[in-house]
C-alpha cells in the first residue's frame, strides 16, 4: 500500500491514490508501417535539400527559378513537380538591349539626312511611326526569344524548351533516370564574372543530349541533377536506403 | 530635285509609288503583327507564367499600332 509522505495534510494511514496515466487513444503510426507518411517525408526532406542546393527565388523575373508555384507547362503530367525552371543568364540581353536603346534615336538624326526634306512631314511621320514600331518588334521578340527560352528540372525529368524566331518551337525531355553523365563549361569573361555557362546532359534516351545554354550558377544545376538521380537510383533498388 | 521631278510631271508619279509602297509594306507588317499575336498566345499556351497577360497585351497594342500605321499611310 501506498503511503503519503505530506504528513502535515494527510494521516499517515490515508491511502495515497496515484493517478494512472491516461493512454492516448489514437495509436501513433510508425512511418515505416504506412508508406503514405513515409512518401509526404522523404517529400519534405528532398524539398529542404532542394533549397539548401539552390538557394530561394527573389524576384519572379530571375533566370532561376526555384520551385516556381505559377510557372507551368502545356505538357507537364498531373503529378509532375517542377524543382527548377531556368533562363539564359540576363546579362546575355544586354547587347539587344543597348541595340534597341539606340534605334530609339536613330530619328534624331533624320534631319540630317537632306534627301527626306523632299518629302511631306506626313510621310516623314509615318516613317518615323514604322522605325519605332520596328525598333519595338525587335526588342519585343528579343525579349519573348529569352523569355520563354526554358530549361526545367522536374521530379520526372529535364526539359528543354526553345522559342526561335517566334515561329518555331522545339521541345527536348529526357527522364531523371536516363541521365547518363552531366557536365558543365564557363567561359569567357562574363561567364566567369557572372557564374553562368553551359550545361550538357548525356542521355540514353532518343534525345542524346540536352544543352542547357548560358544558364546561371550551372554547379548548382548539376549538384540538383545529382541528387535527383541518387534519389531514382534508390528508388529503383526499393527505396529502402533513404533514412 | 524639286524643279527635276517638276518636268513633265513627275513629282507626283514619284509620290504615288512611294505611297503604293509605303501601303505595301504596311500591309506586310500588319501581317507580321497578326502572326506576332498570334505567335505570343501560343507560347503563352505552352508556357505559363505570371507575366504572360502583360505580353499579350503589348502584342495587341503593337497590332493596334500597325492599324494605325496603315490607316496613316491611307491618309497620305
Amino acid at each position: 500500500m501506498n503511503r503519503s509522505k505530506d504528513l502535515d495534510t494527510i494521516a499517515p494511514d490515508d491511502e495515497v491514490i496515484v493517478s494512472k496515466p491516461i493512454k492516448k487513444s489514437t495509436k501513433e503510426v510508425s512511418p515505416k508501417k504506412n508508406p503514405e507518411i513515409k512518401e509526404n517525408l522523404v517529400k519534405e526532406d528532398l524539398t529542404q535539400k532542394i533549397y539548401n542546393i539552390l538557394g530561394h527565388t527573389k524576384s519572379p523575373f530571375s533566370a532561376f527559378l526555384v520551385r516556381p508555384k505559377v510557372l507551368t507547362f502545356a505538357e507537364r503530367d498531373e503529378n509532375e513537380e517542377i524543382f527548377l525552371a531556368v533562363r539564359p543568364h540576363w546579362i546575355n540581353n544586354l547587347s539587344w538591349i543597348t541595340v534597341s536603346f539606340l534605334m530609339l534615336f536613330v530619328p534624331l538624326f533624320f534631319k540630317y539626312l537632306t534627301f527626306l526634306n523632299f518629302f511631306p512631314s506626313q510621310y516623314q511621320f509615318v516613317a518615323i511611326l514604322f522605325w519605332y514600331l520596328i525598333t519595338f518588334v525587335y526588342a519585343f521578340e528579343k525579349f519573348l526569344s529569352w523569355y520563354f527560352n526554358l530549361f526545367l528540372i522536374t521530379n520526372e525529368r529535364v526539359i528543354d524548351i526553345d522559342f526561335n524566331n517566334l515561329l518555331n518551337k522545339h521541345f527536348a525531355e529526357a527522364d531523371i533516370s536516363m541521365i547518363q553523365d552531366v557536365s558543365s563549361s564557363v567561359k569567357g569573361v562574363f561567364g566567369t564574372f557572372f557564374n553562368f555557362g553551359d550545361v550538357l546532359i548525356q542521355t540514353a534516351s532518343e534525345i542524346n543530349q540536352i544543352n542547357f545554354e548560358k544558364v546561371p550558377n550551372p554547379e548548382k544545376i548539376i549538384k540538383l541533377l545529382k541528387e535527383l538521380r541518387d534519389l531514382e537510383e534508390i528508388k529503383n533498388r526499393g527505396g529502402n536506403n533513404h533514412e | 530635285m524639286n524643279n527635276f521631278l517638276n518636268i513633265n510631271g513627275l513629282e507626283n508619279y514619284f509620290f504615288i509609288i512611294t505611297k503604293v509602297f509605303f501601303i505595301s509594306c504596311s500591309f506586310l507588317y500588319l501581317i507580321f503583327a497578326l502572326i506576332v499575336v498570334k505567335q505570343v498566345t501560343s507560347m503563352s499556351k505552352s508556357v505559363t507564367d505570371k507575366f504572360n497577360f502583360i505580353l499579350i497585351v503589348f502584342s495587341y497594342l503593337h497590332l493596334a499600332f500597325s492599324v494605325i500605321l496603315v490607316l496613316t499611310m491611307f491618309g497620305l
